[in-house]
């Protein structure tokens, strides 16, 4: 039982870190967004790039300098160490005042062991960690002395040593400053910039959801950032000019052909009852369903915004129009089937959608073949809702042409329909930045999609 | 009724007029928004119709003035523009129904009968009943159940709630737009033939097996029930 006890708390204690690293992540994540501007910003990106060259460049040749130089001093210690060599005598007494160091190989006596170790390599520099005769770095040569005695010889390279690193040091300084402010400078721009590219940004992404009054309202005029977001004004302004035209223009259209029509429906309606009156009424009612569509074709598709929109389950939606619709495609000797394949749900004006899947429903019953699949499914982050038939189908190369208002194939119009259908469905589709997409049904017939991305 | 009717157009002005008269109300006629507000100021009417383009002071216009005077007369718009956002403000301004042209009469009949039932402060229904009655023929709205001479109807849903829209509407025109908006809950013609299926359905199991034909078609403008 304790065992069991202490597996549970174990296992509890693993989701508790696993929490707890989850929450580690998001609050990194938190903390870090209001920086991750910095990595979009192209001028810091540029500065950072330049810094990172400069940055190698500089090392580069700071490291290539220091190297050259270090050779040239050594070489010129090292035939100073030579021509020394060859004038001394180890056995003659020396001059005990002599910086330079000079000794016979078999009697090496207090020299430091770093010396004793150069012997073996046969000279070359050596370093050591307290002074020895005042210095502490050494360049050491083993040679014969004039007599013909194995020597070993050493100058003291401290003072050369002493002035590569202050050269170092006051190189690697200056590349550290030169750095540093390029980095200070390109901040600086990409702060500059990117408040001026926020704000155009954001007027943008304010046009782009219909708010049509939205601007930049950058007035100063002092380079091309300015420049863009003045221009962008410009097109803001006559866009919402000739929104609003279009708008005017079509309500009065409207208004030029409703009044018409209002007066026909009430004179048709005056007549005395029977056959022909009620058939003139059809086709008057006929004539303002026409009109109506048109309408509001123009309407979906001057409308911006997402007034009206609501959540909708797309496996509802579909079992509500089969509710709808199911029965109108029995009528017509056909079957409507439902596919819903993990479908999830799209934010949507309903009435469009639900008028959207009408016209596709009605297009295949007039041109599709006995079965018609209503579907709804999620695919990754796309969610889809169509109709596919298994009818004769339409050749790809028109599949552009029949999105267009008015546009029929079957050019004998016997078939119902004014030609609206799919022009409304791609209007519906546009105005929820959805896609219409058209394809071959397998093993024929048509599929029309309509692609949610949000 | 004391109807208000403000409509410039020649033709669907005495139209609009002589049906409502037809159906027992008194109906008043302005062609001009200002004589229609003064009017309105100075009379009890019971209900405006009110079109949204006129001379003078269009239609919105007029009824601003009116509920900022604290008139709180039910009032109709009549408009060609058809627009959500014309329809929208139509609402705002104090409307409280819409009407878009062209229109069959028996829609503009419906919806004044509506508007005049809400100003007497009743229901659409006035006495609550649980089962509606016309002939031979019954349904009852709580237990869902439908039977004629005896015999019981199996409706689905949606013929269920045509035929309870029908029978609380015997003798009077029924329209493809009104069934589409109550029944169906759509503000748009789907232009496949929704209506027309559904009611075919309900009559073959409504009137066929039966002698009397109770859900009749007029043909363009369409359906009645009973009489």
């Amino acid at each position: 039982m304790s065992s069991a006890n202490e597996q549970t708390t174990s296992s509890a204690n693993t989701s508790d870190t696993r929490r707890v690293n989850r929450l580690i992540k998001r609050l990194a994540y938190r903390a870090a967004k209001p920086f991750r501007w910095l990595l979009r910003s192209s001028t810091l990106r540029l500065t950072l790039m330049l810094s990172v060259l400069f940055a190698i460049g500089m090392a580069v040749s700071i490291f290539l300098a220091l190297t050259f130089g270090r050779e040239t001093v050594l070489e010129r210690v090292d035939t100073a160490l030579t021509s020394l060599a060859s004038t001394v005598s180890v056995n003659e007494t020396l001059d005990q005042n002599l910086i330079a160091i000079v000794r016979p190989l078999d009697d090496l006596g207090n020299l430091p062991n770093p010396f004793k170790r150069t012997v073996r390599k046969g000279g070359g520099s050596v370093y050591l960690g307290d002074d020895f005769n005042q210095f502490d770095a050494w360049r050491v040569q083993i040679t014969e002395d004039k007599d013909g005695t194995p020597i070993l010889v050493a100058l003291p390279i401290e003072d050369s040593e002493d002035a590569l690193n202050l050269l170092s040091g006051i190189l690697w300084t200056t590349a550290a400053l030169v750095l540093a402010i390029a980095l200070l400078i390109g901040v600086t721009a990409g702060l500059l910039a990117q408040r001026r590219l926020l704000r155009i940004n954001g007027a943008l992404g304010r046009l782009a959801n219909g708010e049509l009054t939205a601007r930049t309202g950058v007035e100063t005029s002092s380079d091309d950032l300015d420049d863009l977001a003045r221009q962008l004004d410009v097109t803001a302004s006559e866009l919402e000019r000739l929104v609003t035209q279009t708008r005017h223009l079509s309500a009065s259209i409207a208004h030029d052909l409703r009044t018409p029509l209002a007066r026909l429906r009430a004179q048709l309606e005056m007549l005395p009852e029977g056959e022909e009156r009620g058939a003139a009424l059809e086709e008057a009612g006929r004539l303002s369903v026409i009109f109506d569509t048109i309408m509001r074709v123009a309407r979906i598709e001057a409308a911006q915004g997402e007034d009206g929109f609501e959540r909708i389950e797309l496996s509802e939606f579909i079992a509500d129009i089969e509710d709808i619709f199911g029965p109108v495609v029995e009528d017509t000797g056909k079957s409507l089937v439902l596919k819903d394949l993990k479908s999830g749900a799209v934010t949507a004006d309903k009435q469009m959608l639900i008028q959207a899947v009408a016209n596709l429903i009605q297009n295949a019953i007039v041109h599709g073949g006995d079965e018609i699949t209503l579907f709804a499914q999620a695919n990754g982050n796309i969610q889809e809702i169509g109709v596919f038939d298994n009818g004769k189908g339409v050749p790809e190369e028109h599949f552009d042409e029949i999105i267009k208002p008015m546009v029929r194939l079957d050019s004998a119009r016997q078939t119902d329909g004014s030609g609206l259908g799919l022009a409304l469905v791609r209007a519906v589709a546009d105005r929820h930045r959805a896609e219409l997409e058209l394809s071959q049904n397998k093993p024929q017939g048509l599929r029309a999609v309509l692609k949610f991305t949000k | 009724m004391r109807i208000l009717v403000l409509e410039d157009d020649s033709q669907l002005g005495p139209w609009v007029t002589s049906g409502l008269k037809e159906e027992g109300h008194v109906v008043d006629l302005f062609e001009d928004g200002k004589e229609a507000l003064i009017a309105a100021m100075g009379q009890d009417y019971d209900l405006l119709i009110l079109d949204r383009m006129v001379p003078g002071l269009d239609g919105l216009a007029v009824l601003k003035s009116l509920r900022a005077s604290k008139n709180k007369t039910p009032a109709l718009f009549l408009t060609a523009l058809g627009e959500v956002d014309a329809r929208v403000e139509g609402f705002e301004a104090g409307g409280d129904d819409y009407l878009t042209k062209p229109f069959a009469f028996a829609e503009l009949s419906a919806r004044v009968n509506a508007l005049g039932r809400r100003r007497e402060g009743g229901s659409s229904d006035p006495v609550e009943t649980t089962t509606l009655r016309y002939g031979d023929l019954s349904l009852d709205l709580v237990a869902r159940h439908c039977e004629r001479q005896g015999q019981t109807i199996d409706l689905m849903a949606k013929e269920f709630k045509l035929l309870e829209y029908f029978m609380r509407r015997p003798g009077r025109l029924v329209t493809r737009t009104m069934l589409l908006e109550q029944v169906w809950d759509m503000s748009f013609d789907p232009t496949t033939s929704v209506v027309e299926t559904h009611i075919s359905r309900l009559r073959t199991k409504v009137d066929k097996p039966f002698d009397g034909e109770l859900i009749r078609t007029r043909r363009g403008e369409g359906y009645v029930f009973g009489k």
